[in-house]
Order: structure tokens, then C-alpha cells, then sequence
């Protein structure tokens, strides 16, 4: 065991040290894709009407007018020094519109992950225990069809029969219009817990609910259909039958024996599906005006504000970076068989 | 029994859930704060008058402060800030604008001639859309508090419609002092009738300013709310979870939808004069569009009826001129109508048809749903009445890409629309057809370039400059000429006009434009539901 901590240690280490590296690629691609990608950040600030004078005007003041690698070793210079710079488009500290935007994104994120567990997780062992019966069919269709329903088509369906039809949630948005949220940590929910508003907690609640669940209906395929191959697979090994020869209840079995083993390679499908909302779920934040990260980027591509799509770029690298670091850190911890 | 007990468990959970749910659909019906809450596409990213350029936050800064000048609905030039037209002296160099006095801004500071020096020199080092002001000014004068006098470089007979702009609304210089060199996106103190109570990117909340020096507001206050789609704009509008909805972007198919909701009287709805205008940019330096004939039987080949029945339900008027009617009162000037026989006889003359097809690469904003459609109808259409002489390939691209390759070439043909940055004829040729640098009638270097026409006129050139040493009639019928000149050589086909549309709750009063297409949202009004 003291060994497998040193290796899992010496693991980190690497990993983290690979850090720099993995930005620096990272950073460097989407430093050229963006600037290979055809448009231009001054039509899009000063639209198809500005005459050349003050679009040769507004490139020296954005320092496009310098050549691409000076302008390059300046994009490095302000990185190493923590340094997004400011929104082509609005000159707002890159920094701070994602500081703006990403509780949102995460916020979603963390309710979606739950709510797809609690729906993935049932279904697949209600699928398991009831194999080729009722309930199995109806697990792998709601599986299915969680992969299959594409997100802008389910979404819309889910504002119109919750918003437009029911009138019990709203359309879009992250508070009530009329609300205030006076927001400390940026997470709406937290903040209307630390400030013990029942009100503001409400609203945010309710806002989530129809992003959160749709989102979270949309991944639950993917657990359900990982837990049931996988809790299958564990209840056909050696300690499973060694238990039920032991006399141990199925509960305990479930609990203690299957389920724990099952639950390894869901971790791994767990930090996919976090690294992926990480970026935010475009087409979700989208269509219930979300304003989490994935919006900002969306905008952030159309109007080729180069700085604001390499911070967000760089910051959603880090989070997955971090986030598949974890996992990794988690599975070597939980899972003894696991070498590093 | 633990049956039982479960039942009773889930039965009270369910119970909890729906009584949580109803509790705040009821609770959020009932808007306490009794504001009107108008919708609208997208967000609004900044609120300081030197950086927007979006109708909507054009909208709001209409609400929040007052320009020197304003439209109205017949065109014309109204004083708000300022106490009476401008005066031009004879060389038409230097306009005095006398200014109401006991104004204050929401900080409580006066409005004078100094902060309007502010706020110009301010819109003249930093506002994003500067190149419209920028050549015309020379220097701003203060003689006394309520006397502004703005030094021109060369005679501007558009100033007058500049003075319109939003961009250049009134600001405190007391509380901008930090921000002359900057942008304040999020803040904004000037001297409407609403201030501005709360202001997210999504969401922007306007108190009514109780000492405002005119008219008071007619509500108790607004919630502007931006959604990033049209279906659920529509979906907000259609479940009264918003009282107003603004259409600067919402589907033609909804907007069709609304509209009949309106006519059977569940809904009120106005529209703005249309001053939109969609056209079709031909690239005329080069081979075959250099050809006016061939341009002409293009123009021809445009069934404009078609496609407003079609695409837009016949909600758009088909536009057969560059300038929008409100700033010329009567459509003197006429594109060429449609005339498929005509078309088909001038290819011929060409040496298409019989088995010589012409065919036009024609380019359309993907990201532009009713572009798409235009293209598609006219492409159609054109299959249907001359597939043996004519015929049109469609080129998707997204309009951030179109912008930054028209001024290289690219594109044969395009389809683009155009909102004048002011309120004047020459805000809608200007940057169309003047050009700096020209040889014959290809331009070098100019706006027709980075509109993607390339087209030159000497004569263009010189109405143009001749429209700016001369006042009303006289001018209006010198930029009438430039644009009779465009109808003839073709560089652009006008497609259709469109309006602003707003939409208001039953229990709303109708909303009102003014002549640049911005509601008035001062007199809405909350009746009984």
C-alpha cells in the first residue's frame, strides 16, 4: 500500500509537471486556428461599414496591426505571467468575464452530473435485476434514447411543456427577471444558502431545474448503460459467487461486493462527462440563455475576439486537465490492482 | 405495511414537489415590483454610448438618456436636449446648438454645453463607430453654458442627422472623469427618463428618474430581459412570463405566427417605418459582372414578390431602392422590376442561353436564417421561369468570414442588409457607393470596396460632395440623383425593407416607434389584466 502511495505520488508529480507542457500546446493551437480561421475581430467590432482609416485605426489599438509572431510572443509573455489580457470586444479583463461566467457553467455541470446519476443509476439496476423483462426494455429505451434525442430538440421540447404549456418553469435565464441576486461567490444556489434567502434560493432552483434536468436526462444513458455492463460483469466474478456461497443477502452483496467494483470504471465515465460539461454544454446554455461559459465562447468565436476564446481555451484546459489528474489520483487510490 | 409506508412516502414527496412548484409559478407571475418586462434577441454587452451599436442597446440607452435631436415617426427633426434647430452659418462651417437649461444628469449634476464637449470629444477618442464623426469635426466651442457651437472641417449637410445619434447621448462628465480613455460597460449616467437600477448582460432593470425635466414615465419601471433564441422568445411572449417583445431578430415564421394573434386581437402589435434594408451586392470590377447588361437582367431575374410572400409572409415590403421611404417621403427612384422575359431576352443578347448557361455563385450569411431562404426562393424561381439562360449555385458562409473577404473580392454576388448608422439618406448610400480612390467605374479604395460592389462613379463622387454644401429639398434631390445613378448601373439589387416589430400582452399598451425604429418605453402602460 506504501508503495503504491509513492508511485501514485511520483504520478502526480509528473503529471503535474506535464502541465505547462500540455498549456503550451494548447495554447499555441488555438493561437493559430484562431488567427487561420478565416473573418476579423475589427469587422466584427465595427461591422462592414467602417471605412479602411478606422479599421487600420482600431488594429493598431487592438495591436493586430504587429506582425503574428510578436504578437505571439506577447500572447506567451502574458500567459506566463497570468495573463489573459482584455476582450477584444468590450476590453473587459478576460479573466474576469470568466470568472463570470464559469460558476454558471459548473453550477450546471455538478446538477446535471447529479441528476443523471440518480437517473442513470436506478434504471441500469432496475435493466440488470429485470433482464429481458418490462423494465429492462424500458431502461434501454430511455438509454437510448438519452443518446439519441439530439440536445437543442429536447430542450426546446422541454420548455414547451414545462414553460409554454404547464407555465410551471421558466424559459430561460439563471434568476427571475424581477430578482436580484447579489451574488457572492457567483453560485447562485450557495450564495442564496449563505445568505439564508429563501426567495433567491427558490428562483435559482427553478431556473436550474429545466437546464440541470435535461442536460442530466441526456447524459443519463451513459451511466445507466456503463452500470448495468458493469455491475453484470462483477456479479459474474469469483467474489460475488464466493459471497452468495458465504450466505451473505443480495442487499449486502449489491453493496459491499458488486456495486464498489462496478463503480471503477464510472469514475473514469464520470470524469469524461465532467470534462466535457466543463467547456459547458453549448447547445443547452444556448437555448435556455444560459450565461455560462460555453455561450461566452459561442459569442466569443463569432466576433473573433482572439483573447477571449484563448482564455477560455486555456481555463477550460486546466479544468480538465485537473479533473482527469483527479480521477486518475482516485482510481489508483480506490482501486489496489491499478499500477502507476 | 412497508409497502405501505413507502406509498405514503413517495405520495408526500410528490405532494411537496407540486406544492413547491406551484408556489413559485404563482409567485412568479405576480411581478411585485409591477415593471414592464420587455424581451429581447441576445444580450447586451455594454450600456456606454461610445461603444454600442445594436438596436437593442440603442433601445435602452433611448430609455436612459435623451441625444440633442430625435425623429420622429414622419422623419423629422425633433428637439430634446437641444432648445431649437440648429444654426448653420453661411459657410456652413460652424452649427450653433442652443441647449435647454435646468437639466440635470441622475448623479444630480447639470447638463450644460461643457458636458455635451465631453461627451462628443469622448464618442471622438474612443467610440467604436467614430469613423462617423471623426472627419466631419474640427473642434467644439462652449461660450456659454447653453450654447454649443461644433466647427466643421468641411460643410456636413448630415450633421443634423448625426446630432440624432445615440451614440453621441449625453453623459455626466463628473461621473465619467475616470472613463474619458475607456470604456464603462456597466453603469450609465445620463439624463433620461429612466434610471438604471441593475444592469447584468442579461438582464437590465430602469427605475423611473423622478426628476426628469419632461414628461414623466408611464410605468412604475422596466425589466429588460435578453433570450438568445427566437423560439424562446416566443415561448416567454406566448406564457406571459414577459410583457413586451422586441423582433429584432426573431424568425420569420414566429414573427408570421404573432402576427396572426395580433389580427385576431390576443396580442397588440406596431411596427417602426421600415429601415432595414436587404440587397443583393454585385462585384462589378470583374468578369461577367462587369457587364451592366448581364447586372441588368440579374436584376430582373429577382422575383422580390416571391420571396416576401414566401420567406417572410409578406410581413417585409419589397424594396426597389437603397434609401428607406421615411427619410425620402415619396419613392421617386426605382430599382428594375421583375421581368423574367426581359431577363431572359437581354442574356440571350449576351450569348447565353441555348445550352449557355449563365450561372451566378451567389453567397448568403448562413447564420442569417432568411438569407438562406432568399437565396433558395430566388434560386428556384429563377429554374422555374429561365433554367435554359439562367442559373444561380448557393454558397453558405458565415457572415463574420463574408465581412472580412468582401473587400478582397470573393464573392460574385451577395446577399447583406444595412441599418444607417444615423438618420439620413447618406447613411444608407454613403457607405454603399462612395469610393476614394476609383479608376472608371472600378473602385480601388473606399466603402463600395468593403461592401463588396467595387463600383465607382466621377459623378457619384461629385453629387456627393456638391449634397454637402446644400440644405433639404436641394440636398435630398442631389442624393436622389446618386441614387437613380446606382439604379441605373446596378452595383446593388434591392431586395426587401424591413421593419422593427413589437408585440405587447393584451392587458399592454401598444407600443410606439419613433423615426430610427426604437419603442418608446416611457409610455408603456399596464392596464388590467
Amino acid at each position: 500500500m506504501k508503495s503504491n502511495l509513492k508511485n501514485v505520488f511520483n504520478y502526480t508529480l509528473i503529471k503535474i509537471s506535464l502541465i505547462p507542457l500540455n498549456l503550451w500546446i494548447i495554447s499555441s493551437l488555438i493561437f493559430i486556428l484562431l488567427r487561420i480561421a478565416p473573418g476579423d475581430p475589427i469587422d466584427a467590432i465595427l461591422g462592414s461599414g467602417a471605412d479602411q482609416e478606422a479599421r487600420e485605426f482600431m488594429r493598431s489599438k487592438l495591436g493586430l496591426n504587429q506582425s503574428i509572431h510578436i504578437q505571439y510572443i506577447n500572447y506567451l509573455k502574458n500567459l506566463i505571467n497570468f495573463n489573459l489580457g482584455d476582450s477584444l470586444s468590450n476590453q473587459e479583463p478576460v479573466i474576469q468575464i470568466i470568472r463570470n461566467a464559469l460558476p454558471a457553467t459548473i453550477e450546471l455541470g455538478l446538477f446535471s452530473i447529479l441528476i443523471a446519476i440518480f437517473i442513470g443509476f436506478p434504471l441500469g439496476y432496475m435493466g440488470l435485476k429485470s433482464k429481458n423483462k418490462k423494465y429492462d426494455y424500458i431502461s434501454r429505451i430511455i438509454g437510448i434514447s438519452s443518446y439519441a434525442i439530439p440536445p437543442f430538440w429536447g430542450a426546446m421540447m422541454m420548455q414547451l411543456i414545462f414553460s409554454v404549456i404547464l407555465r410551471v418553469l421558466p424559459i430561460g435565464g439563471r434568476f427571475p427577471i424581477a430578482g436580484n441576486p447579489n451574488s457572492i461567490t457567483g453560485f447562485f444556489i450557495l450564495d442564496s444558502i449563505l445568505k439564508n434567502d429563501f426567495n433567491a434560493f427558490q428562483g435559482a432552483v427553478y431556473h436550474l431545474a429545466l437546464p440541470s434536468f435535461t442536460l442530466g436526462f441526456l447524459l443519463s444513458g451513459i451511466f445507466s448503460r456503463s452500470l448495468r455492463l458493469n455491475l453484470e460483469k462483477s456479479y459474474k466474478s469469483d467474489y460475488v459467487d464466493a459471497a452468495t456461497c458465504r450466505g451473505i443477502n443480495e442487499k449486502n452483496i449489491l453493496l459491499n461486493y458488486a456495486f464498489p467494483n462496478a463503480l471503477i470504471p464510472i469514475f473514469t465515465i464520470t470524469g469524461f462527462a465532467l470534462a466535457s460539461l466543463a467547456g459547458g454544454a453549448l447547445l443547452i446554455e444556448v437555448t435556455f440563455s444560459w450565461p455560462g461559459l460555453a455561450l461566452k465562447l459561442q459569442e466569443a468565436i463569432l466576433q473573433r475576439d482572439y483573447n477571449l476564446v484563448q482564455g477560455i481555451v486555456i481555463v477550460t484546459s486546466i479544468i480538465i486537465i485537473s479533473i482527469n489528474l483527479l480521477i486518475d489520483i482516485m482510481i489508483a487510490f480506490f482501486d489496489p490492482r491499478i499500477k502507476y | 405495511m412497508n409497502k405501505l409506508k413507502n406509498f405514503r412516502r413517495k405520495i408526500s414527496m410528490t405532494c411537496t414537489v407540486i406544492a413547491i412548484f406551484s408556489q413559485y409559478s404563482c409567485t412568479n407571475k405576480i411581478n411585485p415590483s409591477q415593471n414592464i418586462i420587455i424581451a429581447s434577441s441576445g444580450k447586451i454587452e455594454s450600456i456606454d454610448p461610445a461603444r454600442v451599436s445594436t438596436l437593442k442597446s440603442y433601445q435602452l440607452l433611448n430609455a436612459l438618456g435623451d441625444t440633442l435631436y430625435e425623429l420622429n415617426n414622419k422623419g423629422e427633426l425633433i428637439p430634446r436636449l437641444a432648445d431649437s434647430k440648429p444654426i448653420i452659418s453661411e459657410d456652413k462651417l460652424k452649427i450653433s446648438i442652443k441647449l435647454k437649461k435646468n437639466i440635470l444628469f441622475h448623479d444630480g449634476t447639470p447638463f450644460d454645453s461643457s458636458s455635451m464637449k465631453f461627451t462628443i470629444e469622448r464618442f471622438q477618442n474612443i467610440g467604436t463607430l467614430n469613423y462617423i464623426l471623426n472627419k466631419k469635426i474640427k473642434s467644439i466651442e462652449t461660450p456659454t453654458k447653453e450654447l454649443l457651437i461644433i466647427n466643421l472641417n468641411n460643410p456636413s449637410s448630415s450633421i443634423e442627422g448625426l446630432l440624432t445619434s445615440i451614440n453621441l447621448t449625453p453623459i455626466s462628465p463628473t461621473f465619467y472623469k475616470d472613463h474619458f480613455d475607456k470604456f464603462l460597460n456597466n453603469n450609465f449616467i445620463g439624463t433620461g427618463k429612466y434610471k438604471l437600477k441593475r444592469f447584468s448582460n442579461e438582464i437590465q432593470t430602469l427605475s423611473p428618474n423622478k426628476s426628469y425635466w419632461g414628461n414623466k414615465t408611464k410605468n412604475n419601471g422596466i425589466n429588460f430581459v435578453g433570450y438568445n433564441n427566437s423560439s424562446s422568445l416566443y415561448g416567454a411572449f406566448i406564457s406571459k412570463q414577459v410583457d413586451v417583445l422586441l423582433s429584432n431578430s426573431i424568425e420569420d415564421t414566429l414573427s408570421n405566427s404573432l402576427n396572426l394573434l395580433s389580427q385576431k386581437k390576443d396580442i397588440k402589435e406596431n411596427k417602426s417605418a421600415p429601415i432595414e434594408i436587404s440587397f443583393i451586392s454585385l462585384r462589378t470590377n470583374k468578369i461577367p459582372l462587369n457587364n451592366i447588361d448581364i447586372r441588368l437582367a440579374i436584376a430582373k431575374s429577382l422575383n422580390r414578390e416571391l420571396i416576401r410572400n414566401k420567406v417572410s409572409f409578406s410581413l417585409r415590403n419589397s424594396a426597389t431602392s437603397l434609401i428607406p421611404l421615411i427619410f425620402k417621403k415619396e419613392n421617386s427612384v426605382s430599382w428594375p422590376d421583375f421581368d423574367p422575359k426581359e431577363s431572359k431576352r437581354i442574356f440571350k443578347e449576351q450569348g447565353y442561353c441555348n445550352g449557355n448557361i449563365f450561372n451566378l455563385p451567389l453567397t448568403y450569411r448562413s447564420n442569417v436564417p432568411t438569407d438562406k431562404l432568399i437565396a433558395f426562393y430566388w434560386q428556384q424561381s429563377v429554374k422555374a421561369e429561365m433554367k435554359d439562360c439562367f442559373s444561380i449555385s448557393l454558397n453558405g458562409v458565415e457572415s463574420t468570414t463574408i465581412y472580412k473577404n468582401l473587400s478582397e473580392g470573393i464573392y460574385p454576388s451577395v446577399i447583406l442588409d444595412w441599418t444607417g448608422a444615423y438618420s439620413d439618406p447618406e447613411a444608407y448610400l454613403s457607405p454603399l457607393l462612395s469610393c476614394e480612390k476609383f479608376i472608371g467605374n472600378n473602385c480601388l479604395k473606399g466603402e463600395s470596396v468593403f461592401s463588396g460592389s467595387f463600383w465607382a462613379s466621377e459623378k457619384v463622387e461629385k453629387l456627393f460632395k456638391e449634397s454637402e454644401n446644400v440644405e433639404g429639398v436641394e440636398r435630398l434631390n442631389k442624393l436622389l440623383e446618386i441614387e437613380k445613378i446606382a439604379s441605373k448601373s446596378l452595383p446593388y439589387v434591392p431586395i426587401w425593407a424591413s421593419s422593427q416589430k413589437a408585440w405587447a400582452q393584451k392587458y399592454i399598451s401598444k407600443p410606439v416607434f419613433n423615426g430610427a425604429g426604437i419603442i418608446n418605453m416611457s409610455e408603456l402602460v399596464r392596464n388590467e389584466k
